[in-house]
């Protein structure tokens, strides 16, 4: 009943929780799933990741002692998967920050029901971005040098490096992601700290929820808090990726040395994002019965976003394919015919159909408020968009200025192993989230219920 | 100049292709600015635009004129194309804030038929073989025998050629007049029935106008703009074009409201709260704009490649850098300053310097982008310049009003106006 619920009618808004969820239903409905054990569902994805995540742990050990040469990494593909996987979740960790503060500063209500996974899943999509190139640097045990550390020797990072811009850029997203969701999660915390049965959880919740009562001073202080955060992570969710980008960018290699490369991985990290974000959340929804706070409506809206995002990538592709041509530089032009007609003609064609045609779908509205159609792109367009950093790194490298050194870059088992584990990584953090904290904002969602509107009751 | 548009049916479409409603207007929301308002702007417009074409087209002036004129014109062009995508974006998030004033962009959105109009000496610059894009147009550029030949400019032929571009710019202008005006004549039905479905299909339209529009933007400005340097190539620059229209845009928005409130109008319609949200808008894409010539700028730099650096290179020399330093300071880091504070954004008068200003730098910025090409060796002003700017817009600006007091100033049909009229920041 709830999916199908909805209003079209042009002159009415239509109701953002559905089911005539009251303010008590919601905190019921949500705080729930903390207190109580959690559905067997759970315990089978936990073994799942965990088991992942162990091949993770095992592939980085079997790195660290045998060195970066059990990658498929090679002269001239020095940067590999790696370096897919890491622009691949950073580009994840796009959707959180930009629905927590972008929709926020653009008054989309609708962004309170899926605000707080989607911003938890980037805090998780980061650390699994951070952990590759932290692991490719070669000599792990000095990754503290990427820090500017004052040390005996006067040695200094190259601060002229993107790389080291990348250290700054991702940390500091990093770090202001996190305190923009902590301080987001306050009110929640208060309330399942009143809710608690046991002293031991009221102590730890009491500790997190900084002694939150729900006085007017403190929803005064949370509500401008909010705002001051959402306006500082605002250039930060453009900046992330635009660094991002510069590593390709600043180089002179053909098909990295172009202009539109900041707008355009901003885009398709917001697209990826998204996509992620619908994964996540259809599953969610459905296994923990929030169906009605996270409505069809709301995986609608995700669905035109992906549709707007991969519109502009598949837009930026056709520029920079363009200007290739317009320029006349032979190598530009090389570097793109070889995408698209080359050894690697398969991943260019998976990456365009999978980011721009797919999406088209989403011009059907059936279509985009079709659960099991919305899963399956939303799965396909991060494999487009894993495949798209693939297409960056390794076929502009792969082809480089000495014919002689051409070859076909192959990935290795460890390269395969380390991927799949990464996502071990990320669905237990993902996993520990959904079990001990609330996975929909609640205190936000009561805020974009009609009753909360001062005049509601005015109304005859 | 109004009784002549009156008396010529094929002028009155150019300039309105809808049927005028006045009529209908309810009365708070009628036009009470009577015919000055927009006589004035027109009459100036024209006669400035006069003495710049008599005296440009005379063999002194004339390479000149046609860059100033472009400079001009596609001033206005981006202020039509940053106001269509206003309308656009609004109806496709169902933005219910700005409705009380959707009009104004809207009525600068139908200008794209008289642009049209306004082309006419780009294109014969496209013909003159001193004009505006002679570096690729010029007879020979493909022949080896030629002393005109130029290999990187013969590999672009197939692209850069007279009747290709022409056909392309015609392309454009369809586009641009056709989403524009479906968008208008909706808005004017949705202002006699109150149909509350019109905003259904005012959102199908921008739907399928929206990545026509954005296209067609890119690659007008690669023509228009980009190719009067025809060697040099850069994938952001429709990007950046967009950037500065799109803030233009708000820019020019706040003042035709403010102007119109001072005349009587829209008194209690348009709020300091309408005010407030446009100047967080004009901050935003100043900010946006920045960005994206940070990113164009800085990139060349690092990769330093020659045929990619020159045009830097074009602009940092010759007087021409103490215009990119302006263009740095004037159309970034004071009104970044400026317009931070929320203060500001709710104080009219101030508010209303800070559009005049970042207007004027949206001219300085396309001037940047075109006039080194001409003046390479010394960066110069020249009065053409100026009177073509000041004449293409006010007669731009002119031609809109008149467009804007044929009907109501205020979409009265829209289920929304109720709640954009009470909207306040919280």
């Amino acid at each position: 009943m709830a999916d199908t619920h909805t209003t079209d009618a042009p002159h009415q808004e239509a109701p953002l929780v559905t089911g005539n969820l009251g303010i008590r239903e919601i905190t019921q409905l949500v705080s729930y799933h903390t207190e109580k054990r959690p559905p067997s569902t759970w315990y089978m994805a936990f073994a799942v990741s965990s088991t992942l995540l162990a091949v993770l742990l095992v592939m980085i050990a079997y790195l660290f002692w045998n060195g970066v040469g059990v990658w498929g990494n090679n002269n001239p593909v020095g940067w590999g998967w790696p370096i897919v996987n890491f622009v691949f979740w950073v580009g994840i960790g796009h959707a959180g920050t930009l629905i927590s503060a972008i929709l926020f500063l653009f008054r989309q209500r609708w962004r309170t029901a899926i605000n707080r996974s989607a911003e938890a899943m980037t805090l998780f999509a980061v650390i699994c971005a951070l952990l590759f190139p932290t692991i490719h640097v070669g000599r792990v045990w000095v990754i503290y040098w990427t820090l500017p550390l004052p040390n005996q020797m006067e040695m200094w990072p190259q601060f002229k490096s993107p790389l080291l811009w990348d250290v700054f850029a991702v940390s500091v997203y990093f770090t202001v992601s996190l305190i923009f969701w902590y301080v987001g999660l306050i009110p929640d915390l208060g309330t399942l700290r009143d809710r608690a049965r046991s002293a031991f959880r009221r102590r730890i919740m009491a500790f997190f929820a900084l002694g939150w009562t729900g006085a007017n001073r403190h929803w005064r202080n949370y509500e401008k808090t909010y705002l001051l955060l959402a306006a500082l992570a605002t250039p930060l969710v453009l900046s992330v990726h635009s660094v991002v980008s510069f590593d390709f960018a600043v180089s002179i290699i053909p098909g990295w040395h172009t202009t539109i490369f900041p707008p355009y991985f901003v885009a398709g990290a917001i697209f990826s994002g998204f996509a992620m974000v619908m994964t996540l959340l259809i599953i969610a929804r459905k296994v923990y019965g929030i169906r009605n706070i996270i409505t069809m409506d709301h995986l609608e809206k995700m669905a035109i976003i992906i549709l707007v995002t991969g519109t502009m990538v598949g837009f930026a592709y056709i520029t920079e394919f363009f200007i290739a041509w317009y320029s006349q530089v032979e190598y530009e032009q090389y570097a793109f015919l070889n995408r698209a007609t080359g050894p690697y003609a398969w991943a260019y064609w998976i990456m365009m159909s999978c980011n721009l045609l797919f999406p088209q779908f989403f011009w059907i509205k059936r279509l985009r408020r079709s659960i099991p159609f919305l899963f399956i792109t939303s799965i396909i367009v991060n494999i487009g968009m894993w495949f798209e950093r693939f297409v960056i790194t390794v076929i502009s490298l792969h082809r480089d200025f000495l014919p002689s050194s051409w070859d076909y870059f192959n990935p290795t088992i460890v390269d395969i192993l380390t991927l799949i584990g990464s996502f071990g990584l990320f669905l237990t953090l993902f996993l520990i989230f959904l079990r001990f904290l609330p996975m929909v904002a609640m205190a936000e969602v009561k805020m974009v219920l009609p009753e909360a509107d001062p005049h509601h009751y005015e109304k005859h | 100049m109004a009784d002549t548009l009156h008396s010529s049916p094929i002028l009155v479409k150019l300039v309105d292709t809808a049927e005028p409603t006045r009529g209908h207007a309810l009365k708070p929301y009628q036009w009470t600015g009577g015919t000055r308002a927009y006589l004035v702007p027109m009459l100036i417009g024209a006669a400035t635009l006069a003495v710049s074409l008599v005296v440009g087209f005379s063999e002194t002036f004339r390479e000149q004129f046609y860059f100033s004129y472009l400079v001009g014109w596609t001033f206005c062009l981006s202020l039509a194309l940053g106001a269509l995508f206003v309308v656009l974006i609004k109806h496709l998030t169902k933005a219910s804030w700005i409705v009380a004033l959707r009009r104004i962009p809207e009525a600068l959105a139908a200008s794209f038929p008289f642009l049209a109009l306004l082309s006419i000496p780009i294109i014969i610059g496209l013909f003159d073989d001193h004009g505006l894009y002679h570096h690729w147009s010029i007879d020979g550029i493909a022949d080896p025998g030629s002393e005109h030949y130029d290999e990187i400019l013969a590999g672009k032929v197939a692209y850069l050629n007279k009747p290709f571009f022409l056909l392309r710019l015609a392309f454009y202008f369809v586009i641009w007049t056709l989403v524009s005006s479906k968008l208008w004549g909706l808005s004017l039905r949705q202002d006699l029935s109150g149909n509350a479905h019109i905003a259904a299909k005012q959102r199908k339209v921008s739907a399928w106008g929206l990545p026509l529009v954005a296209l067609t933007t890119a690659f007008g400005s690669y023509d228009l703009l980009m190719s009067v340097d025809p060697h040099w190539f850069s994938t952001i620059f429709g990007v950046y074009f967009f950037a500065g229209a799109f803030m233009a845009a708000f820019c020019l928005i706040a003042l035709l409201c403010m102007f119109l409130q001072r005349m009587g109008m829209l008194r209690g319609v348009v709020t300091r709260e309408h005010y407030h949200d446009l100047g967080k808008l004009m901050f935003a894409f100043v900010v946006f704009w920045a960005y994206i010539a940070f990113s164009q700028y800085m990139l060349y730099w690092y990769g330093g490649i020659p045929e990619e650096t020159i045009w830097f290179r074009h602009r940092l020399e010759h007087g021409w850098e103490t215009h990119s330093a302006i263009l740095l300071v004037a159309h970034f880091i004071l009104p970044f300053l400026i317009l931070l504070p929320r203060a500001v954004k709710r104080n009219l008068p101030l508010l209303a310097v800070m559009a005049v200003w970042l207007l004027v730098m949206q001219w300085f910025d396309h001037h940047w982008l075109a006039m080194p090409v001409l003046h390479y060796d010394q960066a110069t002003f020249h009065w053409l310049d100026v009177s073509c700017w000041i004449g293409l817009t006010a007669l731009f600006l002119g031609v809109t009003l008149w467009r804007l007091s044929r009907h109501a100033l205020v979409p009265q049909g829209d289920p929304f106006l109720a709640k954009s009229l009470r909207f306040e920041n919280v």
